[in-house]
């Protein structure tokens, strides 16, 4: 991924919209020059980095009577519920309506003299795996599947589960659901992989450990 | 250095104004006087095993005119397993707990005090609090259920009990007796002030608290660990959905009483489990107390006020297994397009510590986001988020339940929004 485009310092030192959401800060701007990755001193940096405060800041004494709505770039909170998960007889639904077309979970909020950020199209930002890879075919037949158990079965080592999905157009998911292989060929492979976990010193068992518990902790909620 | 001597702190005063203690000079005997004349006895059988010289000393200073007893006894009061009911009318921290909980006048104390009395203590049904706990806790299951119900009508039934048990199950009921100022006693017996609660470590009592039914099978879940499903618990279990076990403690009776000393000394696993039922079923029988003089609404009142209104963060409750696959049924069985996770900004990328903002999206609506240190946690994290927003929908905050109905002057009731069911079966989680 371009990693030259994303920095957000680089965002924010370049850009001339004021912000109106916390996420669409950050946000990929196609206009930037490509050729600017950085700035090379530290002096350059806290120079590009000083911006402006927002507006509802610049007036120390609102002569009108309002609250100012400035929240930090934090995460969206859970219990937000997006537009498209409203159900068709909630009121919100209605009153929502006009904001059918833009982006549903950002905070709309306008501060007077701020311009209204255009709405993100999702089509534009990089998709994190390639759209296509979750794409199901639904194109395999009964007697596909068996002639795939037939090979997986015939001869394991030769017809491996990634061979199998290339030669067939499945995910490797699909063939491990269709077919399971011999079990002294599953043994012949957990024995190699329980010699190859033998060798690791401490550290890698031990980094081996966190990792899994990062996930588990992800999947908690707890990271 | 000069030695300290504990026992001439405060012993010189006890030991000079009791007589039966006057020819007594070494400091021991005085310390086992001490403890004798105390009021309170610990139990009939520590009262029995007192010697007879001591009990002799300790009638001197029971009978002493000038230090005439607090409260006026009846003999047989030792032996009777919980203090008798006309004795709460002389209790100041029952009058206290009455007015602290701004109680009303229509609850008598002696209820008051009933409800401070567990099965373990008395096992009389009609001097211990199991039926008003029994009352207590369906209203409070029933109004805790309609709320959750109505108020978070997407929860998976799995988070759904596992938010009945935090909002109330017996750990939430007994920080609200805490916070109540409930004090327990050591032993109970009739001589106990009625005013602290009164359970027994040794016996347990068998009081029967909610609905259900224990499995044939219960034996072999119990030892091969089988997966219980959300629909048999439902159907078989309690509120909760924890299994109803015949007698919770029944395997302490068989094993040898070592093993019955260890579980119930001060502070172990088992004292805390029992002081925590103990505690809850003393709140639920408040409520059931309420419910029996004061009537549904005020019992509701009570209810909202000192369980709805405790806060429980739900969003903490949810364990996933597989959310992006969860996400993309989700999106199948609704109609959505294909939920696609997009990079909304990156920095650090070839750095040690990169941070990724991903967002779910499904066709231009954002579905949810989350920010993690590697692109597949970060969409993993997306995942979540957008079906916690999807589980935890909420129609409001002051909804209407159904019980609101049972008010006569009420405007008529709008059906509530009902969900049409989970999303995958999330029976896995519970193997974690």
């Amino acid at each position: 991924m371009e990693a030259t485009l994303t920095r957000p310092a680089l965002s924010c030192c370049c850009r001339t919209i004021p912000s109106s959401s916390s996420t669409s800060r950050l946000l990929v701007r196609p206009s930037v020059a490509p050729g600017l990755r950085q700035q090379s001193t530290k002096s350059r940096t806290k120079r590009a980095l000083n911006i402006p405060k927002h507006e509802s800041f610049l007036n120390p004494r609102p002569t009108t009577n309002h609250i100012v709505f400035n929240p930090p770039s934090s995460e969206a909170s859970v219990y937000h519920t997006p537009f498209k998960f409203l159900p068709k007889t909630d009121p919100r639904r209605r009153a929502q309506l006009s904001n059918l077309f833009g982006s549903s979970t950002t905070i709309q909020y306008s501060t007077p003299g701020a311009s209204a950020e255009p709405a993100v199209n999702p089509d534009e930002l990089p998709a994190v795996f390639p759209p296509e890879l979750g794409t199901k075919k639904y194109h395999m037949t009964k007697e596909d599947v068996e002639e795939m158990r037939r090979l997986r079965l015939e001869d394991p080592n030769k017809h491996t589960v990634t061979s199998l999905s290339k030669q067939f157009g499945c995910t490797p998911w699909f063939v491990m659901m269709c077919v399971r292989s011999p079990r002294e060929h599953r043994d012949k492979h957990k024995a190699a992989e329980a010699a190859v976990k033998a060798r690791w010193g401490p550290k890698r068992t031990a980094a081996r450990e966190e990792r899994a518990r990062r996930w588990a902790m992800l999947f908690r909620g707890e990271l | 250095m000069k030695r300290l001597r504990v026992d001439r702190w405060t012993g010189q005063l006890v030991t000079a104004t009791r007589p039966g203690a006057a020819g007594v000079s070494s400091s021991a005997p005085r310390f086992r006087c001490v403890a004798a004349s105390a009021r309170r006895c610990q139990s009939t059988a520590a009262a029995a095993a007192v010697s007879e010289s001591v009990a002799a000393a300790a009638d001197l200073v029971d009978n002493n005119p000038r230090f005439p007893p607090l409260e006026n006894l009846p003999p047989q009061v030792t032996s009777w397993p919980s203090p008798p009911p006309e004795r709460a009318l002389q209790s100041a921290k029952l009058a206290a707990l009455h007015a602290r909980l701004a109680l009303s006048k229509k609850i008598p104390l002696q209820t008051l005090a009933r409800t401070l009395v567990d099965a373990s203590a008395d096992p009389n049904p009609r001097f211990n609090n199991t039926n008003l706990a029994f009352v207590g806790q369906t209203l409070i299951n029933y109004h805790v259920s309609e709320q959750l119900m109505i108020q978070y009508p997407r929860l998976p039934m799995e988070i759904f009990y596992a938010a009945m048990k935090g909002m109330a199950g017996p750990a939430p009921l007994f920080q609200i007796a805490k916070s109540w100022g409930i004090e327990s006693a050591a032993v109970p017996g009739g001589e106990v002030d009625p005013g602290l609660l009164q359970f027994s470590l040794d016996a347990t009592g068998d009081a029967i608290l909610g609905f259900g039914y224990s499995r044939a099978e219960q034996k072999y879940i119990d030892k091969y660990k089988f997966r219980r499903s959300v629909a048999s618990r439902v159907v078989f279990d309690d509120d909760f959905g924890d299994a109803i076990t015949k007698t919770e403690f029944a395997s302490n009776e068989t094993e040898d009483d070592d093993h019955i000393h260890t579980n119930t000394s001060y502070g172990s696993a088992t004292t805390r489990a029992l002081a925590e039922k103990a505690h809850a079923n003393h709140v639920r029988a408040v409520v059931g107390a309420i419910y029996t003089h004061c009537g549904r609404e005020a019992v509701k009142a009570f209810v909202k006020a000192h369980v709805l209104s405790r806060k429980l963060d739900l969003h903490k409750l949810f364990v996933f297994s597989d959310p992006t696959r969860e996400l993309s049924t989700l999106c199948a069985r609704e109609d959505f397009e294909k939920p696609i996770a997009r990079l909304l900004s990156e920095t650090g990328r070839l750095s040690r510590t990169p941070v990724f903002v991903v967002g779910i999206f499904s066709g231009k609506d954002k579905l949810g986001e989350g920010s993690a240190a590697s692109l597949d946690h970060a969409r993993r994290k997306a995942a979540m988020n957008a079906l916690k927003s999807w589980y935890l929908y909420s129609p409001g905050e002051n909804v209407r339940v159904p019980s609101d109905m049972l008010n006569e002057e009420t405007r008529p009731w709008e059906p509530a929004y009902i969900d049409i069911g989970e999303v995958i079966a999330r029976g896995g989680n519970l193997r974690r």
